[in-house]
């Protein structure tokens, strides 16, 4: 059961309960609690649970029936809203039928389609590689929403029956459509729980996540079913979006966001239990509606009442027990081509980085005839930005391509850098102390990481998913941590060996040489005895654990070193967006984006880290080009290839999953003149696809009959089997 | 043993197959009569599995062809021939282990037959089933797993039996006891592809024997004449 007999669970549970009773009491509102009152904010959590409920029920059918978690079920609800939106309110449809067209047709489709393009070959692929598909195709689906339906319309997706119609409640009314919200996502959990444990098609469903091959013995048709599997957590989504899209507006990222909800509920059901789930989703609906009647956190925290479900995702996810995970699953393994960088190669590395990018901003490079010229104001600040982000997805190459250990807040560590910083050096910029936030930023790494030390794969991604979402409503907004957000001011310009970095083009130098410092760092990590250690319990925990490597321990120092340089990423990343938001400035979907960009660049060599560099610099020169006028198609390939291009290459992975910077490296390094090793290893592995046996033994021609016999019986392997007729004959 | 000129069951002729670009079988040649046990017998890596999975659609061969019943199936999914009548109980523990026993034998109904005949059967043959059938799979003890993964052969009246090292890994008194399941489901007329590392098991059922050594069938013959050549073959002397 969920809730088994664990100590520590009920001390938890305990303290969470005496922290909430103090909570309700230092923050209670006053407002009067009348039978009337109670029964309306009961009957919205209620109804925001429906909704929630409604998500969770598709992301635990997928998970339970297919073993992939969707983080794109929130994203195929924005979809699917949206396509609602454009068939009902602007082609004048009628609900019923766009409802159907959008539900009943597309969504299925959708599902089908991702199973049989992109699922299906996911199934042998690593954890890692699943998760940041899923998250791929929900950061693509979001960019082409975005450019479909542009954001300076204001839309809404009207209620089903007008919010005027219902039954009177008194004090207030219910409208139709609420309660029918609330019927329908009862009905859906209640009837996929029927489908997965009362009917054969739901036990086929389960039984191809456990066992693909057996079920195909057995006679069932695992794409057929799988694909069922998909095209029902599809339809979940989108009806799910479309439903919610009334209460919340027509914006994707807001849309898009519910879905953290969702997993908070699909956790609170260890992420295959129907039942728990909807009752997780229901008791966040009644908190999140009762929080906010009775209870005034004050202008400090006044996103606290959002952060219930993430609190509770952390909450579940560390407190109570996990269930097993991939069992019965072999992980697939790739066999590494590595070697270790050179030292020197690393330097030259650095040093062709710092001044391809001095190039490229200065404007001294002649492309082919015309001159780009300097970048100015406008390109240097994009691609400042874009270089910060790079700097922060660099702080994942450790993380995650070496240690596998998956984290979706790069942000929050850069935000709590940002904050040291503002903290040790806001007045006077003085830039020494970046080292101080790099130190300090190290002791909030390990904090994760001890969490992290017991949970693996998915409920570490949703853990740090939780934990970023979590900083971001509660600890960034409060005004002592960023007491510069609206007020106009500025970080302080970073004051460094004498030289006050005031201009754009001097910080972004700034920047390309602690990038260069970084990736040198990895480089000489990456050979260093923790490097080593990273790749081995990334390969088997177990396994390195019997040869002595402390397993806790490094994930507490690889989680300090990520967090000490998205830390002092963050420094800069704050310094170039200014007086930004920090709640957008630390966004989750940022976090996401820089993930997916680590993840295609293919992290687990260092120097693949360096591939990085190129989205600023093509940002700066992207902008360059349009600002020229000329080239249009280059403009709009550079912009596509900035909005679209983590996620294609995410999805890239599906066929390849080392990463298409892996395979670029790949197809590179014979030409530099040095590596004879990389030229010898294409070469041995042309020789194997060619013919295996004949290509070891070095012969240019097959065996004969006779030379077979021979070589067999020298080899005693036949002795007195006598060989049947035709035994020998070699293949043609 | 079935008259010369009947049509065989199951036939393959010059399988060649493997993974990747690699062969395992180099031309597999095997017919296994109606009404008959064929035992494929030979050491690790020979190639027996990887026969069996040919057989049974899950590994398209890159030559040759798999005759049922006299009909060419290749390519056929395995799911479809599975549907026809091949019913193949893989190694290891044919189960799906985080299903319960009801629903494990739930599953063998794609097979065409009815959930109440499967669980009649299956029960009568193994009453330990019935009394975990709402318990996991996976955590059913070797044996009663191996028996699970048996009750869809005895359930699901196959037109022709595979069993891939049904003695693996399990106590030699419930080896005993499955293989007396196999004599049973023999003497009423089912044919049956059986394959073994070790002679031992399987002697007693098998009408005909052959050995598999590197990818190739070296041998066929009466099981007790195999079994002495076995022996041979695996210690590499005479």
């Amino acid at each position: 059961m969920i809730f088994g007999v664990r100590r520590s669970v009920a001390v938890a549970a305990s303290l969470g309960t005496l922290a909430a009773v103090i909570i309700a009491v230092l923050s209670w509102k006053g407002a009067p609690v009348t039978s009337e009152t109670f029964l309306v904010t009961t009957y919205i959590g209620l109804f925001l649970g429906a909704l929630w409920a409604m998500y969770a029920t598709g992301l635990v059918v997928v998970y339970t029936t297919t073993g992939v978690f969707n983080f794109a079920q929130g994203a195929i609800g924005v979809f699917a809203a949206f396509l609602y939106w454009e068939l009902h309110v602007n082609r004048g449809w009628h609900s019923i039928l766009a409802l159907f067209v959008v539900v009943g047709l597309f969504a299925p489709a959708l599902g089908v389609v991702l199973d049989v393009l992109i699922m299906r070959r996911l199934r042998t692929a690593s954890l890692v590689v699943q998760l940041m598909v899923t998250v791929a195709i929900m950061v693509l689906l979001l960019s082409v929403v975005g450019d479909i339906w542009e954001a300076d319309t204001p839309r809404r997706v009207p209620y089903l029956f007008g919010i005027n119609n219902g039954i009177d409640l008194g004090p207030s009314q219910l409208p139709w459509h609420r309660l029918i919200v609330f019927l329908v996502a009862i009905a859906i959990a209640v009837s996929m729980r029927f489908l997965l444990r009362r009917t054969r098609i739901g036990t086929a469903m389960r039984a191809v996540v456990d066992n693909r091959e057996l079920a195909a013995l057995n006679g069932a048709r695992p794409n057929v079913v799988s694909s069922t599997s998909w095209a029902l957590g599809s339809m979940m989504g989108a009806l799910g979006g479309i439903l919610i899209a009334p209460e919340l507006g027509l914006d994707p990222a807001t849309l898009n966001n519910v879905v953290i909800i969702a997993f908070a509920a699909a956790a609170f059901g260890a992420l295959k239990n129907l039942p728990m789930a909807v009752i997780g989703a229901m008791l966040i609906g009644l908190l999140r509606a009762h929080t906010g009647a009775w209870l005034d956190f004050g202008p400090d925290f006044r996103f606290a009442h959002l952060s219930i479900a993430p609190l509770l995702l952390l909450f579940v996810v560390i407190a109570l027990p996990q269930a097993r995970l991939e069992v019965g699953r072999l992980a697939h393994h790739l066999r590494r081509h590595e070697r270790y960088t050179k030292w020197w190669e690393g330097l030259l590395g650095c040093g062709v980085v710092i001044l391809l990018a001095a190039a490229f901003s200065g404007g001294w490079l002649d492309f082919g005839g015309w001159d780009p010229g300097a970048w100015g104001s406008r390109e240097l600040n994009s691609a400042n930005e874009a270089m910060a982000l790079a700097l922060i997805g660099l702080s994942l190459v450790p993380l995650i391509g070496w240690a596998g250990q998956i984290n979706f807040a790069p942000l929050a560590f850069a935000g709590f850098g940002a904050f040291v910083y503002l903290k040790l050096a806001g007045d006077t910029g003085n830039g020494y102390w970046i080292l101080m936030v790099g130190l300090l930023c190290a002791p909030l790494g390990a904090l994760v990481a001890l969490p992290a030390a017991r949970l693996r794969g998915l409920y570490l991604a949703l853990m740090t998913m939780a934990f970023a979402q979590a900083m971001s409503l509660i600890f960034f907004p409060h005004p002592w941590v960023m007491p510069i957000i609206g007020t106009g001011r500025q970080f302080p310009h970073i004051d460094l060996f004498g030289i006050t970095f005031d201009d754009r083009r001097g910080f972004f130098m700034l920047m390309v040489s602690v990038f260069a410092i970084f990736v040198y760092a990895l480089v000489l990590l990456r050979r260093s005895r923790y490097g080593r250690r990273w790749m081995a319990i990334n390969d088997s925990q177990a396994a390195a654990a019997t040869l002595g490597v402390p397993v806790v321990w490094t994930k507490v120092v690889v989680y300090a070193v990520s967090a000490s340089m998205a830390g002092i990423a963050g420094v800069f990343w704050a310094t170039v967006s200014g007086n930004v938001d920090s709640v957008q400035g630390f966004d989750l979907l940022i976090g996401f984006n820089i993930v997916l960009l680590v993840a295609a660049a293919g992290v687990s060599i260092p120097m693949a880290g360096i591939f990085l560099i190129f989205i600023p610099l093509f940002k700066g020169f992207g902008l360059r080009l349009e600002d020229a006028g000329n080239v249009d198609f280059l403009v709009t390939l550079l912009d596509i290839m900035t909005t679209y291009g983590p996620g294609m290459l995410v999805l890239g992975m599906v066929f390849n999953p080392r990463g298409a910077i892996f395979e670029m490296g790949r197809g590179f390094s014979p030409i530099l003149p040095w590596r004879s090793d990389a030229r010898a290893e294409i070469a041995a592995e042309n020789a194997q696809k060619r013919e295996p046996e004949i290509g070891e033994l070095g012969l240019e021609r097959p065996f004969t009959p006779e030379e077979v016999i021979a070589i067999d019986r020298r080899l005693e392997i036949l002795d007195d089997v006598v060989p049947k007729e035709g035994y020998g004959t070699s293949r043609s | 043993m079935s008259a010369e000129g009947a049509t065989p069951l199951l036939e393959l002729v010059g399988i060649r197959a493997g993974y990747g670009t690699i062969d395992v079988l180099h031309g597999v040649d095997l017919r296994v009569m109606p009404g008959t046990v064929y035992a494929l017998l030979g050491p690790n890596g020979a190639g027996k599995t990887t026969t069996l999975g040919v057989a049974s659609g899950q590994i398209q061969p890159h030559a040759g062809s798999v005759l049922l019943d006299g009909h060419e199936v290749n390519g056929v999914s395995p799911d479809r021939l599975a549907r026809a009548g091949v019913c193949l109980i893989p190694e290891g523990r044919g189960i799906f282990p985080n299903l319960t026993v009801a629903e494990n034998l739930r599953m063998s109904t794609y097979a065409g037959v009815s959930y109440k005949q499967v669980q009649e059967r299956a029960f009568a043959q193994f009453p330990r089933l019935q009394e975990r059938r709402t318990q996991m799979a996976g955590t059913l003890s070797g044996g009663e797993q191996q028996m699970l993964a048996m009750s869809r052969a005895l359930s699901t009246d196959p037109a022709i039996l595979m069993l891939d090292e049904l003695s693996m890994g399990l106590a030699p008194i419930i080896v005993e006891e499955l293989y007396e399941q196999v004599a049973t489901l023999a003497e009423a007329g089912l044919s049956i592809l059986i394959v073994e590392q070790f002679a031992q098991a399987v002697l007693g059922v098998a009408n005909e024997a052959a050995i598999m050594l590197h990818g190739r069938i070296q041998r066929t013959g009466p099981p007790e004449e195999i079994a002495e050549e076995l022996t041979a073959a695996y210690l590499g002397m005479s």
